[in-house]
Formats: structure tokens, sequence, C-alpha cells
């Protein structure tokens, strides 16, 4: 019918136009700046850390009435780099967001965050030089630095003494002591207490048999690594790797040390004797719940190691504001406010990265904790493995090494079939 | 078939039950109901393990051996539902955008369906033809390029995407084809009468089409409201703020800070999602599988 | 009553004496009905034609999302189509995946509905029970079904009672297809069954009576007599169901999110992981297009066919 032909090809035309306009990177043209509103996305809903970040916003907008709100935005964990993708391809780009260090690579070398380095080394009192080389080196574009690294936090070991005892095994302090404080044995202490108390070994949490990069834990000590240093080979098929995996596919299905897949075990829950992760999530720690140490990652085979996981702070260059924006990260990190911030994220800051502050501010962790554990586990730790196209990667590892979850895999060559996935992809 | 049947005597009628007893042995009606409860238990299960554990503390869920009743029931659960996320505000958002698109679509497929069937305008059945390829798009296809096109109108985050494209769009042509199914299988003399009275085309749809159509329009309305119910997909795309999430989406979102599953309160959360819709059921269900029946829908 | 012999009239309610002012009574009636027909013709053109029509537009292009550029690439996502190692498992799967509901579906549905058929307090009763499932939130549905079938969940304690040891049913391959397909089934299968019951309903009990009294058995009745009076109820439904199958999303989404491997990773999910999670919004829209030409074509075939395979009584 012609009318209905011609109506929808006005609207093709319409609409394709709308689309070409929307998708070329805007020149973004900066009003003054006047009844400022600035959202960051951030992926916590941890009451006391939105506190936390709500009044240092709060005196910043004392001293800066053009802004009139700063809001904090949590998007869910689970997805939030996709959320925030979206939000960005939508138009619907926040004015600061929080970035995973897996997503760092893709997030940096896309030109979606505006250079700040400028903006925080022209800041008064700001001190840029006291920021730790090693900590920014992921969040450089041009040696130019695009996100602030505002928390850099090793991965640690929390241990349920009380499980351990009522197994009728050692605490972790005196495993450490008896120089047991190593995989091999922990996976043994692991498995006697599931085989005594039905519950679990060692959990690595939010690994879950999906996010393969938790595992990182484990394969470091045996000196593997996914990729080449510059990311352009897989060496998830080396010999250090197909070691680490029998370990790990051994803990799971014959020891029993570490839950199989589809089974759940909440570490702060009391279900398991220990656990790898985080130390932020020491908030989890119920007050008067079992009795519990810190410790570091146990060794392995190429003895004792660390690694850090990292998280980002950017301004967006999509954002109508990221001049102000800037202005507020700067505020927000300066060496005030990132001592505040420091009780739950580890600073990047070489003045702040010893023990007096962080036991100052941390709630949970004792003095003798954090410089045991946390303060060398920040200066030794390697950060966690990442790629541009982490998605993909991602997906297409995952997505292989679920052939490697079952009795009776063939890990090598599992692990081949890996490399053969991600082979194609790494080279971009 | 046999055109003698029409002439051989028609048994006396008795009720199904009457014939059953009478023609099934006890061991056949206990095998017959056996089998049917076993068939039932998947149905019933789910809901029933949803209930219970939306009751239970967290680390009984898991529990072995596992409990089909609540040791120590606590409604810790359902609190949680409303502080973590405002449950209530999101409940009434899939209410209304529900009911919204139900009597929006009522009106559009009514007006269209009638229109198919009984006004002749040339190209209807092209018209009719472009509009049944709405049928056959998912609506993953189309999400992308609706998505840009909300965004350039400024409409992301807000319901109207999500009202609009369910009323006139690819959702509400089942609705068209039922209503055209059935306005054809009217008679046709009442409209005669009333077109020689002088009665629009207006008036005769909602005087006289309209209430004849009363149990297709129930079906329609069964089906949308279903459908917008349990829409997942879009809510996602295009609503950002938790106040303005619909159920589904609301219902995913339980996770604690660092994304693990809140289970019992996931559970809970469908709990109140599912049981009032589920006790309207129950209570007009002879309505709604009538509704359904009648649809014309048997070709 | 009718004076005028046109039949194309009588059909549309017949042509009254009176002529409006203007435009003829035909012309206005025309008119009324494009109006009529107006807002579901505008609404499928701006929110299917027309993102039909973008997709098409995208599939030519590669848009960077983060930086923000979109290039023209001409056939270059087309041409993925064809090495695409991932592509071929993933229309396998979703061929295994639509067979398996449809096949399920249709026949627990027939099944349930002939169980059914038969006026009493108690069919009632499971009537609501089977039905039951179609109500409650799909994603409510398939949170508590994710959570049942974990390795400890509430289905393997179940078998664990009567001493089986259920596998991990959404970690092996065939078990995690069959687990999506089964709760999908379940969901939905409640409808089809109220249709095949009113389908069977409008079948004349004097004409089971009747083949009755002449002989026939349990399932000569049911082949010869009732398949073919419900064939068209039979063909609607497979065609909806078949359609159905292939738009399936939240279940793999929240059960196995295309896994173990690329298992369950059926067409309309690999499309939304391609556009949406690995941001090959190029890609994905010709993934989409392929999706819209199989569903096409499936219709259209089955349309075909019904004259076939359907047996009308006149």
């Amino acid at each position: 019918m012609r009318s209905a032909k011609s109506l929808s090809a006005v609207g093709l035309l319409a609409a394709a136009a709308v689309v070409l306009t929307g998708c070329t990177a805007p020149e973004v043209e900066k009003p003054a700046a006047k009844d400022v509103e600035l959202r960051m996305t951030v992926w916590t809903s941890n009451e006391d850390h939105l506190a936390l970040f709500d009044s240092i916003a709060d005196e910043y907008m004392a001293d800066h009435p053009e802004v009139i709100s700063v809001t904090f935005d949590p998007l869910p964990f689970e997805d939030y780099t996709t959320t925030l993708t979206t939000q960005v391809g939508g138009g619907q780009a926040p004015d600061l967001a929080w970035i995973l260090e897996n997503a760092a690579p893709d997030f940096v070398a896309s030109g979606a965050l505006a250079p700040i380095q400028q903006t925080l080394e022209g800041t008064e009192g700001y001190d840029f030089s006291d920021l730790n080389e090693s900590a920014t080196a992921l969040w450089k574009s041009d040696d130019q630095l695009v996100a602030y690294p505002f928390s850099t936090s090793p991965f640690v070991v929390f241990a349920n003494d009380d499980l351990l005892a009522a197994a009728g095994q050692p605490s972790a302090a005196e495993l450490l002591a008896d120089g047991k404080w190593n995989w091999e044995d922990i996976s043994e202490v692991g498995s006697a207490v599931n085989a005594a108390t039905g519950k679990a070994g060692f959990v690595i949490r939010d690994f879950d048999y999906t996010t393969w990069d938790n595992l990182a834990s484990i394969w470091m000590g045996w000196g593997a690594a996914p990729w080449s240093a510059d990311g352009a080979k897989c060496t998830f098929n080396s010999d250090d790797m197909a070691d680490a995996f029998e370990f790990i596919h051994d803990a799971a299905f014959e020891q029993k040390s570490m839950p199989g897949p589809g089974t759940t075990a909440d570490f702060f829950a009391g279900e398991a004797a220990f656990t790898v992760t985080q130390i932020s999530r020491a908030s989890l720690l119920a007050e008067g719940g079992f009795g519990w140490d810190l410790l570091p990652l146990p060794e392995g085979p190429v003895g004792e190691y660390s690694m850090v996981g990292q998280a980002g702070i950017g301004v967006l260059a999509q954002g109508e504001h990221s001049d102000v924006a800037a202005d507020f990260l700067a505020y927000f990190t300066n060496p005030e406010n990132s001592q505040k911030l420091a009780q739950y994220f580890p600073p990047a800051r070489n003045s702040q990265l010893n023990a007096e502050t962080l036991a100052a501010a941390n709630p949970v962790l004792s003095a003798d904790q954090i410089a045991d554990v946390v303060v060398p586990g920040i200066s030794t730790g390697v950060v966690r493995p990442s790629h541009t196209n982490s998605a993909e990667i991602g997906q297409q590892v995952r997505s292989a090494l679920d052939a490697m979850w079952v009795a009776d895999a063939d890990i090598p060559a599992v692990l081949d079939s890996v490399c053969d996935a991600v082979e194609p992809l790494l080279g971009n | 078939m046999k055109t003698e049947t029409a002439l051989r005597p028609v048994p006396t009628l008795r009720t199904d039950a009457a014939i059953a007893r009478s023609k099934t042995s006890p061991w056949k009606r206990v095998v017959f109901f056996g089998a049917l409860s076993i068939l039932a238990i998947p149905f019933v299960f789910p809901t029933w393990w949803m209930v219970t554990s939306s009751l239970k503390p967290i680390a009984d869920i898991f529990a072995f051996p596992p409990t089909l009743w609540p040791a120590n029931p606590t409604l810790e659960a359902y609190a949680d539902v409303f502080t973590l996320q405002p449950f209530a505000r999101q409940y009434f958002n899939s209410l209304y955008i529900a009911v919204v698109v139900t009597l929006g679509t009522m009106l559009v497929s009514s007006l269209a369906g009638y229109a198919f069937a009984r006004i002749r305008f040339r190209g209807q059945n092209a018209l009719f033809l472009v509009v049944l390829v709405g049928l056959l798009i998912p609506s993953e296809v189309t999400i992308v390029p609706l998505f840009q096109i909300f965004n350039q109108l400024g409409l992301i985050n807000t319901h109207w995407p999500l009202i609009l494209v369910s009323t006139f769009g690819a959702p509400s042509v089942l609705a068209t084809f039922i209503m055209r199914q059935f306005f054809i299988s009217l008679p046709v003399e009442l409209e005669e009468a009333a077109r020689l009275d002088g009665l629009g085309r207006l008036a005769i749809w909602w005087r006289i089409a309209l209430p004849l159509a009363k149990t297709a329009l129930a079906a329609v309305s069964i089906f949308t409201f279903l459908h917008i119910w349990n829409l997942y997909l879009e809510p996602t795309v295009y609503l950002l703020s938790p106040e303005l999430f619909t159920l589904p989406q609301a219902l995913t979102r339980y996770t604690d800070a660092y994304g693990g599953e809140m289970w019992n309160v996931q559970l809970a959360a469908a709990t109140l999602t599912a049981l009032p819709v589920l006790i309207v059921f129950v209570v007009a269900q002879k309505q709604f599988v009538e509704g359904l029946a009648q649809t014309g829908l048997k070709g | 009553m009718i004076t005028s012999p046109d039949r194309a009239s009588a059909r549309s309610g017949g042509t009254p004496r009176t002529r409006r002012r203007g435009l003829s009574y035909q012309r206005w009636d025309e008119l009324t009905g494009y109006l009529f027909v107006a807002p579901q013709v505008l609404g499928i053109t701006a929110f299917v034609l027309v993102p039909l029509g973008l997709i098409v537009y995208f599939s030519l292009h590669e848009w960077n999302v983060l930086a923000g550029t979109f290039t023209f690439v001409g056939a270059d996502n087309f041409e993925r189509l064809f090495t695409d190692q991932k592509l071929a498992p993933v229309l396998q799967a979703t061929a295994v995946f639509s067979t398996g509901l449809v096949v399920l579906n249709i026949s627990l549905a027939l099944l349930l509905a002939i169980m059914l058929n038969r006026r009493s307090r108690a069919m009632v009763v499971y009537r609501t029970i089977f039905f039951s499932p179609v109500v409650v939130s799909l994603v409510a549905w398939t949170i508590v079904w994710g959570f049942l079938l974990q390795d400890n969940g509430g289905i393997n304690a179940l078998l664990a009672t009567i001493g089986i040891d259920g596998p991990n049913w959404l970690r092996e391959g065939p078990t995690a297809m069959a687990a999506v397909i089964v709760v999908q089934v379940f969901k939905n299968v409640g409808l089809n069954m109220i249709l095949f019951l009113a389908a069977l309903q409008g079948v004349p009990r004097e004409l089971e009576e009747a083949a009755r009294i002449d002989g026939a058995g349990a399932r000569v009745l049911f082949t010869r007599i009732t398949v073919p009076l419900i064939s068209p109820t039979i063909l609607l439904t497979f065609i909806i169901t078949i359609v159905g199958s292939l738009q399936v999303f939240a279940q793999v989404a929240v059960l196995t999110q295309g896994g173990p491997g690329t298992s369950t990773t059926v067409l309309v999910y690999y499309l939304f992981q391609q556009a949406f999670l690995f941001g090959r919004f190029g890609y994905g829209s010709v993934l989409a297009i392929v999706l819209f030409l199989i569903v096409l074509v499936l219709t259209v075939v089955q349309w075909q066919l019904r004259k076939k395979w359907v047996f009308y009584e006149n």
C-alpha cells in the first residue's frame, strides 16, 4: 500500500539519521558549570561505604556551590561492566565510574575515559608523586593517567579456626608456624575437614566454576599465567598451568577439599574452613561469630607470592561536566580523603601504604594482621590478569573450561582447547 | 464418517463421573489418579519449595536432608525484600503497566480486529500480512534499534518504551489476530440491522460488536496481562533506576554487595510476585479457562 | 432484508440506503477501516519494521560502544557467518531445543487434556494445578528451578531419598539441555492443555459413542476420530509453540548462561551474547536476521502444510 510504504521509508530515514548522529563521538561543549549534578556508578551497596562517600561528597559541595548533588549509583556487581558499557553506548554514561581491573584495558584503550592527570597534578595539596608506580601502571594511556586506582586490595586467606578445631585440625596460625602453609597441605587439611564435618575445605570465593580468573590466586603459585606479558600469546597450555590445574581438579574431585561444581559453600556463613578473597570482605565477618584468622596466600611450588585486585575510578569523556567530575575526583582521592577511604579500600599512595594508616582506619582487622598480611600483600602483589576484549575472552575461556569440571577430564587436552578458542582473540 | 450415526438411538446421557464409576474398576481409577498425581508433582513442587524456603533462614535452605517444612519459620527474608529494594514501588510498577497495556491492547486489537474482519478497504490483506509479521519477530531481534530510537527520544529510564511497544507493537498482534477470528465468526445479521438503522461503524463497533466479544476480550486480556507481567528483557534494557524496575527485573537483583545470591530473599520476592496472581487465578480459574477455550483458536 | 445483491457488502454488514455527505458511503467506510487499523499498523511499522530495517543497517557496520565509533564494513559481518565455528553448534543446540520442547510440550499437553476431559470436581482441581505455572512469573519460576537443580539442591535431595544419585544437572551438557527444556515445558504446557481441552470438548459426543458401539478400541478412536477432528488446534499450537521456542531467552540466561560449553547456547542467547556481552552489535544484527529468516521459513512451511495435515469437517 502506497501510504504504508512511504511511511516506513520516511521512518527509516529519520531513524537512520537519528542513529548516525547518536553514534558519532559527541563534541563535548562545556557550559559554565552551574547546578551540576554528578553521578558515580559503583558496585557496592554496603551502607557503611555509601555513608562514607556521601560524607566526602557533602564536604565537597559545601566548598563548591555549583555542584548541587553527587549521587553514588550502585549497579549489581555481577554484570557491572556490561551495564556500564550499555549506559555508555546508550548515551547515558555516568560522570564517574568505578572500573574493574579486568575491564581496565578495554576502557583505557578505548578513549572513553577523560584524561585526569593534569587535573590531579594541578590540584593544590594533591601530591601526585605520592602515587605508587606499579599501582598506576594499568590505568595509564600513553603515559597519562586516565583512571585513579582507588583500591589495591590483596587476596588473602580467611580461616575458620573454630571449624578447624571441630574437625580435629590445627589452627591456621599453627599450620603457618609448622611450615605447612602451602597449597598441598591446605588441601589435605581441607579434605579432612570435609570428611569430618561435611563442610567445605577451602573455597575460592566468587569462582563458582564460572569466573575462572579468580583461580589466578592459585595458579600464580605455580608461576603460571593465562597469556604472555604483552598479552599476545596464550600460555594456558603451559606445563606450569597444567600442573596448577592438576592440583585444582584433584582438590575438587579426588580430595574433595574444594566444593565441586554446582555446590555452594559460604565461608562467612561458617560453611568452609578457608576462603581466598580480598580483605574488603572482612566486613562480612559477623560480630561474635566463629573464631577467625587472617593469613597470606599459601605458598606454591615457586614459593611465596601475592596477588592484588584493583579498582579504578574514571571520568567518562561523554559526560557533560567532565571537568567538574575530574575536579571532584581529585578531591575524593586527595591525601586526607584517601586516608578515610583506606579503611575499606587500600590506597595507591606510598605514604599511606603502611600498617599505621591502614590499621588506624580498619575496624575489623588487627594491627598485626595488617602489618603481617595486608601491607606485604600490597607491596609485593602482582595484579590479576587482564586483557582487552575481556568479555569475549572471559566467555570463551569459561566455555572451554567447562570440559575441565568433570571427574575424568583430560587436563592437557582441555587447556589446549582453551588456547585454541582464545588465541584468535588475543591478537587484537 | 458414517451418516447413519445420526439415526441411531442416542443412549441416555449420564455424567462422566457416573460413566466412569460404572465402567472402570476401582483398580483402574487408582492407577489413573495415581498417574495424574505423579504428573502433578513437578507442577506443584517448585511452588511449594519456593514458599517454604522463603520462610527458612538461609543456612537451612541447603541443609541436607532437606525439610519439606521450615523448622523455624521466619519472616526475616520478607522484611529484607522490602528494605533492600523499593519492592512495593516495583510491585506497583508491574501492576499499573500491565493494566494500562492490557486496556490499551484491548482497544487497539478490537478496533483493528473488527476492521480486518468486517470492513472492506483496499489493501487490507496486505496490511494484515504486515501486521502478522509482528508475530514472527522475537523481541531480542528488535531490542537494539528500539533502544536507540527511544534513546534519541529521551525516553530511556521511563516506562514509556514498555507501554508503547507492548500496546501498539508486536505483543498486541496475537490479540488482534484473536479478535479478528472472533469477529469473523459473528453473524452478520446483527450489524446489517444496525446499518440499516443508520448507525456508523464506530457505533456498531462500540454498541454491538464489543459487547458480544466479551469472552474473546477476556482471553485477550488474560494473555496480555500475563505476557506483560513476565517481561524481563525489555525492562532490563530500558530501565536504569531501581524505583522504576518491574518485578521480574527486581527479582534478579537480590544479591549481596559482592554478587552473592541471597536465596531466601530472592525466593521471598518470587513468592510475593507469584502468589497473588496465583490466588486470583484459583478463584477465577473457571473464567480463565473458559475464556481461553473460547478464543476461537480452534481454527 | 438486504436489497443489495452484493455478497461482499453483505459480509461487511450491508449497505444502507442513506448517503453520507461528501464521500460516498463506500469511501467513508474505507476511511473508517484505515482509521481503525491505524494504531496497530503504525505501531508495527514503528516498532517492528523500522527496527528490522535498522538491524539490516547495523549489520553492515561495526559499532565500538566505548570508543564511540560506527564504521561501515560492508559484508564483513555476513562473512563471519561462514567462518564462525560456534555457529554450527549453536544452530544444532537451537534445533535440539526446539524439537525437544515442541515434542514434549504438545504430547504432554495432549495427554493431560485427554486425561482431564471429563466433568468432575477432581478434574477442576487438577486443571488448576497444571495451569498454575503459566501464571507464575517466568523469572521466579526459573530461579526456583535453578535453585532446585543444583547438585545439592532439592531435586537431587528428593532422588536421594529413594536412593538415586542425581547428576549435576546444570553442569553436564545433555542434562543441562534437558533441564532447560523441561523447565520451559512445565511452565507453559498448561496453556496448550487448555486449548486442547477446548478442542476436545468440541468433538461431538455422538461420534465417540457411535464409534465405541461399532467396536472401535481406544487407540483407533484416538487416531481416526479424535486427532483429525482437533487437528486445526494441533497445528495452531504447533506453530505457536515452535515460534515461541525460538524466542526462549530468560531460562537460558538464568539457568546456564549458555553452558556448559556451548551446549545450551541457543540462537537467541548467542545473539544476546554477541551484541550485548561482547559488544559485537554488527554480528549480533546479522544473527538477528538469521533468526528472523528461520522463523519466517518455518511458519510459512507449516502454514502451507496445513492443507495436508489438517482435517476439515466440510
